[in-house]
């Protein structure tokens, strides 16, 4: 499988080996991984959502324990108890969600690092070494403005040089491009190759294959938690790392290829679908704005019909989330129409968006989909509480009602709990997630929009969701799934859309793509865009 | 209105302004951080209740100390459970008020007092003789602080680490702060501030203490926050605002004929304080994190 | 999970932490409530009083008769309507402290029915309206400000407090005086009092207006859809969104509920206390003071809960009534204030979130403490994790 390259002449700079990472709520996040560093190499640190990246570099960099395993300097064991810790090694982090302040300048961020509270901060001297820097690395950035009030991009740059000017030798870059434009890209690659040729080790974490093939020495594949691959750039092709990243292993035969990943059989639909004139939910040009203002949407047009699951593929972040709150009425689009049988939905509300038929199963439970110290029957109800059925005289709740309704649904979807009136928080995530499937499917729906509706779920509970929704297409309704498992959106959808920067970049049948073209799809790395 | 008039008024209005600036400024290190303390006006009264015992027993400045002890103490249980314990410092400061406003009461009636509690003259710190009238020389702490602290919060590392804890508490712990830590410590400071500025009241300007001796000063002085915008400076121009209005308030009621009833005119500082919070808000931004507790991950 | 030693010692210790961590918030006002009489019973000590004489006087003073019964009832009235003030607006995710201010407004509005003449049921019934619109509206400008101009309701609702305390005071010397007795406002006239429930006490029927109220809420919260919809925004905002529940309206909601909530606290006491049935003006309303804030300890206590807030109320009505017959108690007696303090450091502890977990984490750190030294004592067998 992984093909250990020659140790570089100088040695190693770090080693982590067979790190494990367990979460208290259970989730294994890491492993077994081990990874080297080396000065003068940039590695690329390849995978889908919930590979284990960032956790892997999160405990490089100090921020999280390792469960198990350790982290090795030539000198040794090493153990970084914060991030100041990893930084005064030589670790430095560049995160995905930068850690900034935003009301301060650059040189307020930058001076927030460097030591002793009380004495005056030396503005002017942390500014010219910081001028200076810039007139090194070429990473242009204004010094006097809230970083606030700067272009991402920019942004980006501040977060860079707060972790240049402490002079580290390993420089984490988390999923740095997802917010450039080309050109800053471009910019950015510059620097890192000087960074790397004046000796420092560099780690890039991205899922897009093209950046791996342009920058890196050495690409490093994650998948579950797992190290699959770690083979120079060089040597590998894009092919191989999209069957790497997305869980095919390199087989000689084709067919039993199939059968090596997850167990998902394949549930496609025999009926005959109608996709004449426009779907049940119809959009057309969707442009909507994210929440930093950049454009997450970037003109998506589909249809879903009747009797079918559209599927959403692709890596978070790449505009999913902004797509299904402007059709769930949680966010107003800047352009484009969208509408349900013919009536438009976008900028409703949820409550009339769900009254056209439309059933929506959040991506976030927790924030979204319920509320917490409310009841089973409680968050039963959420959404639906104004309906007739659970109302009586003057308008008062008919709890009675709504208690059989909620057994009712706990018998169906096999919710475990102690009854109608357990706290929602003191069920399982599984359990929580049949909570609202059951709540959403309930209103009898048209549309059925799911948003990574088996994420965190165990493999029963999942299977179960998924069961679930396939019952809801053979009954005629409309699905939009949106997930970013891949194995989940191929073994249901009748037809996948590959999002990638905002916009579908293939619309087809799941059969007529190989996994190693979704990979590079979902990579970007193939761009074939549809208008 | 004759000139003495006017002097007699700036003269009682400096002095009013001297524990709303204190109590504000030391808010503003608190807010700044991400502590918001609605117990001030709780700190106000034990700090004035504590220095008026203290001061006869070792002059003034013992008991402006004892009063600065007490806001240092009560502001600590408050940090410690908002911070370490992730408590809701709402209810904690109210909380603090009720108990300050029971113990003051309770403690006065303990001195056998008939509801107020007299600060022998001899022990109160002696005022200054200056053109306009006697000054307490606490005035003149109260305006240079904020220049001070304005220094320190723009200028020093640690201000900035406050500014961080407040702003983006992920950022500054990954700069290698202790938010808990330095939550804690900018918030005694702000309660020995506040401390200062009660004790202020019965030791160095009215000389008494009664039960309601803060009049709503502790949320006057969260008002003063508000306006300031977290800005020291402006802070002291709010405090000496509204400190004038308070002195009005009470130059109209000693008028011989009286044009306005009392009652109407002791709306007017609170009064203006909404109207000012109402107009200030609009420009004014809050540190993102004040208020929530700070758990990491 | 480390390696458990199931000796006796720790199946006991095991089991005492899963009780308590397992206890119902109840639990937790009760031990609130213990510790609150602790402190008052150790600064009692401190000052040279006998605690325990003096709680006795509390609560012969609070529950020791039918006088006493009713003393605490009738003390009990007005705190349930203020602390439903604060409960409201919190189960919507607001802070309303504006009790205080919103019923000097609803009692001051209460005395204008001795303006006109009315059959006796009607009066008393516009009595309420007013007080409840006077309360209301008084509670509504903080709502705007904050809607229209982002001013946190905690300052705009402590700032009217004391505009109301001051205007109130204005209006019941120069407006609604009593021309022959200037001290006082004019006097709810006979038709418009709430009669005495029991004879010789200060207990009115004002208690059932209370009583009423508060069902009323909890119906209102936990039986229809608007009152379902005000706990679903107070307790997630994003999710109520997701709901389709309008924040606004909610949050617009609570402030009215609250408002006339404590209207009628203030008209409880006018329209409802002997002998005077009036405000005194004298000493800034001595009958009305204050009731704001013990209602936000009630309510805290109470647990934010109708029928919590009924039963704290009458504990704290109590610790009132008992008060005053604890002040006059035994040789030594302790001044009423004392019951004061113990409210404070009621709420004091209260604000302690989970309060009972702190206990097994002290116990943790023990643990740990414990598990490293008996480590380094073993030489051998290392622990896999």
């Amino acid at each position: 499988m992984s093909d250990q390259s020659a140790p570089s002449r100088n040695g190693f700079f770090l080693r982590a080996e067979r790190i494990t990472k367990v979460y208290s709520d259970g989730t294994v996040a890491l492993k077994e991984a081990s990874l080297e560093l080396r000065p003068n190499e940039i590695v690329g640190l390849l995978g889908e959502n919930g590979a284990g990246k960032t956790t892997l570099t999160k405990i490089l960099s100090g921020l999280l324990p390792p469960t198990k395993g350790r982290v090795v300097s030539p000198k040794g064991a090493v153990r970084f108890g914060s991030p100041r810790e990893a930084l005064d090694f030589g670790i430095g982090m560049v995160h995905q969600h930068f850690a900034l302040v935003g009301t301060f300048t650059a040189v307020e961020n930058v001076a927030l690092s460097h030591e002793r509270p009380f004495r005056r901060i030396r503005i002017e001297e942390t500014r010219r070494k910081l001028e200076r820097l810039i007139e090194e690395s070429g990473l242009r950035v204004p010094l006097g403005v809230p970083v606030e009030k700067l272009a991402v991009g920019e942004q980006q740059r501040v977060e860079i040089l707060k972790v240049l000017s402490r002079d580290v030798d390993l420089l984490i870059l988390d999923e740095p491009t997802s917010v450039l434009t080309p050109l800053e890209v471009d910019e950015l690659f510059a620097f890192l190759r000087r960074l790397r040729d004046q000796g420092k080790s560099i780690i890039l974490i991205t899922h897009k294959l093209k950046e791996v093939g342009s920058i890196t020495d050495r690409v490093v594949v994650l998948r579950r938690g797992e190290m699959v691959g770690d083979v120079k750039t060089s040597e590998a092709s894009v092919e191989q790392l999209a069957r790497l990243m997305v869980g095919q292993e390199i087989e000689k035969e084709a067919d039993a290829v199939e059968l090596k990943t997850d167990e998902i059989p394949r549930a496609a639909s025999r009926r005959e679908i109608d996709r004449s004139g426009d779907g049940v939910l119809h959009v057309e040009n969707l442009v909507v704005k994210g929440n930093t203002g950049e454009t997450a949407v970037d003109g998506v047009t589909f249809d879903v019909y009747a009797g079918e699951i559209f599927g959403v593929a692709g890596v978070e972040g790449n505009g999913q989330t902004e797509l299904v709150e402007s059709l769930a009425g949680l966010r107003v689009p800047v352009s484009g129409a969208a509408t349900i049988n013919g009536e438009n939905i976008l900028g409703l509300d949820p409550r009339q968006i769900y009254r056209l038929g439309v059933a929506h199963i959040p991506e976030d439970r927790w924030e979204l989909g319920l509320v917490l110290p409310f009841t089973l029957a409680e968050n039963a109800i959420l959404g639906v509480h104004r309906w007739e059925e659970f109302r009586g005289p003057l308008g008062l709740m008919r709890w009675g009602r709504i208690g059989q309704h909620v057994r009712r649904l706990m018998e169906r979807f096999d919710i475990q709990a102690t009854g109608p009136n357990a706290p929602a928080k003191s069920l399982s995530g599984g359990n929580q997630q049949k909570l609202i499937v059951g709540r959403e499917l309930a209103k009898d729906p048209a549309v059925i929009i799911a948003a990574q509706p088996t994420r965190g779920l165990d493999v029963g509970a999942a299977h179960y969701i998924r069961q679930t929704l396939v019952e809801m297409r053979d009954r005629g309704r409309a699905i939009l799934l949106v997930s970013a498992d891949l194995d989940e959106v191929l073994a249901h959808a009748d037809r996948v859309a590959i999002m990638y920067a905002g916009r579908f970049v293939e619309v087809c049948p799941p059969d007529d793509l190989d996994r190693q073209r979704i990979g590079m799809l979902m990579g970007g790395a193939a761009g074939r865009e549809t208008e | 209105m004759s000139l003495n008039d006017i002097l007699s008024l700036l003269r009682i209005s400096l002095h009013a302004m001297v524990p709303l600036a204190l109590t504000a400024v030391g808010e503003i290190v608190g807010e700044t951080a991400g502590l918001f303390n609605i117990g001030l006006e709780g700190i106000l009264l034990l700090s004035a209740f504590g220095g008026a015992l203290a001061a006869p027993h070792g002059g003034p400045v013992v008991g402006l100390l004892v009063g600065m002890g007490t806001g240092a103490v009560v502001s600590l249980v408050f940090a410690v459970i908002n911070t370490y314990w992730k408590g809701t410092q709402m209810v904690t400061g109210i909380g603090i008020n009720l108990f300050a406003m029971g113990f003051v009461a309770f403690g006065l009636i303990q001195l056998g007092a008939p509801g107020f509690h007299d600060v022998p003259k001899a022990f109160e710190l002696t005022k200054l003789r200056t053109p306009m009238g006697l000054m307490s020389p606490m005035i003149g702490i109260a305006l240079v602080l904020p220049f001070v602290l304005y220094w320190f919060l723009r200028r020093t590392r640690a201000g900035l680490m406050l500014k961080a804890a407040g702003e983006m508490p992920e950022a500054a712990d990954v700069a290698g702060i202790n938010i808990h830590r330095i939550r804690l410590v900018a918030a005694v400071f702000g309660g020995v501030l506040a401390g200062l500025g009660g004790a202020y009241m019965s030791i160095a300007w009215l000389g008494v203490v009664t039960k309601d001796l803060s009049a709503g000063r502790g949320f006057i002085s969260l008002a003063c926050v508000v306006f300031s915008g977290l800005n020291p400076l402006l802070a002291l121009l709010g405090a000496f605002i509204f400190g004038f209005f308070q002195a009005l308030a009470e130059w109209v009621k000693t008028l011989p004929s009286k044009p306005i009833p009392g009652e109407i005119v002791s709306m007017l500082p609170y009064l203006i304080t909404l109207l000012v919070v109402s107009g200030a808000i609009g420009r004014v931004r809050f540190p993102k994190a004040l208020g929530t507790p700070y758990k990491r991950e | 999970m480390s390696s458990v030693e199931s000796s006796a010692q720790s199946r006991w210790l095991r089991g005492i932490r899963r009780t308590v961590t397992g206890l119902h918030p109840v639990s937790e006002s009760l031990l609130a409530a213990v510790v609150g009489l602790l402190v008052g019973a150790v600064l009692m000590y401190i000052y040279g009083f006998d605690p325990w004489r003096a709680y006795v006087g509390l609560i012969k003073g609070a529950f020791g008769g039918s006088y006493e019964l009713a003393s605490t009832i009738s003390r009990a009235t007005p705190l349930v309507l203020t602390a439903l003030t604060f409960s409201i607006c919190l189960r919507a995710g607001m802070f309303n402290i504006g009790a205080e201010g919103q019923m000097y407004m609803g009692g001051i509005a209460s005395v204008l029915v001795a303006y006109f003449v009315l059959p006796r049921g009607l009066h008393q019934i516009v009595g309420l309206l007013f007080a409840a619109f006077a309360g209301a509206a008084w509670s509504l400008v903080p709502a705007f400000l904050k809607l229209t101009r982002g001013v946190h309701e905690v300052i705009s609702t402590i700032m009217f407090n004391w505009i109301a305390r001051w205007l109130a005071l204005y209006l019941a010397i120069f407006v609604v005086v009593d021309p022959r007795r200037p001290e006082k406002t004019l006097s709810i006239p006979i038709s418009a009092r709430f009669p005495v429930l029991v004879r010789g006490t200060d207990l009115s029927y004002a208690v059932f207006v209370s009583v009423a109220f508060a069902l009323a809420m909890y119906f209102l919260l936990w039986h229809t859809a608007i009152g379902y919809e005000v706990r679903a925004a107070g307790l997630n905002p994003s999710a109520a969104r997701y709901g389709g529940i309008r924040s606004k309206r909610t949050m617009l909601l609570s402030f009215v509920l609250g408002g006339v909530a404590a209207g009628l606290a203030g008209a409880s006491i006018v329209m409802g206390l002997p002998p005077t049935y009036a405000i005194y003006g004298g000493g800034g309303l001595p009958q009305l003071m204050n009731l704001g804030f013990d209602g936000m300890a009630v309510a805290m206590v109470g647990r934010n809960h109708p029928i919590g807030i009924l039963v704290a109320a009458v504990f704290f009505g109590g610790l009132n009534a008992g008060g005053r017959v604890m002040q006059f108690y035994g040789a030594n007696p302790v001044p009423l204030e004392m019951v004061r303090v113990v409210m404070g450091a009621i709420v004091l502890t209260m604000s302690v979130p989970e309060l009972i977990r702190l206990f097994p984490m002290i116990r943790r750190r023990g643990e740990d403490l414990f598990g490293i030294l008996r480590r380094a004592r073993r030489t051998e067998r290392r622990e896999s994790a």
